[in-house]
């Protein structure tokens, strides 16, 4: 009696656990869409793999320990799921990113346009040509930009989604950066020179 | 100071770990003294810093649809 009493309590607050964690993953979601939308080439692979994020989520949440991270535990989960799909794009093996200093695209842009105003080199640059840029950089520098750069995480929580050391992550932000300007460059003002 | 020194170089090295706060405080000293003097550096610099905000808004302007927020919403076990 008392027993059966227990166990009616533990399922109870097992079921209340469950639903605070439920409704705490889906406040993620827009955030968990923007950061996925930028590891896959297309929208809707993006939707798929946010979908089979969820449901991994929901099936074992009983592995997330309260009070840690959940937004970068359901990154883990989703890059996990996107590396074992094998949904990154095959890139050829042989092309070495180019990559310049950090001044490279600002030079290109002030010899181009002949303007020297930072704000208004910037505008030169349109939305899509970023997009477009960010999806040529090799898919290990981009992982750590998209983490770091648009979805807000540490490094710390960068190197534990991505299960790399965390110098790992620095070295691939830092070239990641370099090879992305390099790319905008290409696109804003041609590699002809 | 006004055109490519050697120690532009440098700071062109240091732009990333300074605006990622890695800099070891005498390098960021170091780094900011010469950004105070340096209008070729300062520029590179505060274009980066435009940059940065640029490619996050870029790349943040696409929004979940409301279809595959009802989707996730339905694949909920609880009740």
């Amino acid at each position: 009696m008392a027993e059966a009493e227990t166990d009616a309590r533990r399922l109870a607050t097992e079921a209340r656990d469950r639903v605070r964690f439920e409704e705490e993953a889906l406040e993620l979601a827009d955030q968990v869409f923007r950061v996925a939308r930028r590891l896959v080439p297309s929208r809707e692979e993006a939707e798929d793999l946010v979908q089979e994020t969820y449901a991994r989520a929901f099936r074992s949440w009983r592995s997330y320990t309260p009070g840690t991270n959940l937004r970068a535990w359901l990154m883990r989960i989703l890059t996990n799921l996107n590396i074992d799909r094998g949904r990154r794009e095959q890139r050829a093996p042989d092309t070495q990113p180019m990559e310049e200093g950090d001044y490279f695209l600002y030079n290109r842009l002030e010899e181009a346009t002949g303007a020297d105003d930072e704000e208004r080199i910037v505008e030169r640059l349109s939305q899509d040509s970023i997009v477009e840029a960010l999806s040529n950089v090799p898919h290990d520098f981009r992982d750590a930009i998209v983490l770091v750069d648009i979805g807000d995480f540490s490094y710390q929580e960068a190197a534990q989604i991505l299960d790399v050391p965390i110098g790992t992550v620095m070295s691939r932000l830092h070239r990641g950066r370099r090879v992305l300007k390099s790319e905008l460059a290409e696109a804003a003002v041609g590699d002809e020179s | 100071m006004s055109g490519f020194e050697p120690i532009c170089e440098k700071c062109e090295e240091r732009l990333q770990p300074y605006l990622d706060r890695e800099l070891s405080e005498t390098e960021r000293l170091e780094a900011e003294v010469h950004l105070e003097e340096c209008e070729y550096c300062g520029k590179r610099y505060r274009f980066e810093i435009s940059l940065r905000r640029y490619v996050r808004s870029a790349c943040c302007s696409e929004e979940m649809s409301p279809e595959l927020k009802a989707k996730l919403a339905n694949l909920r076990i609880a009740d």
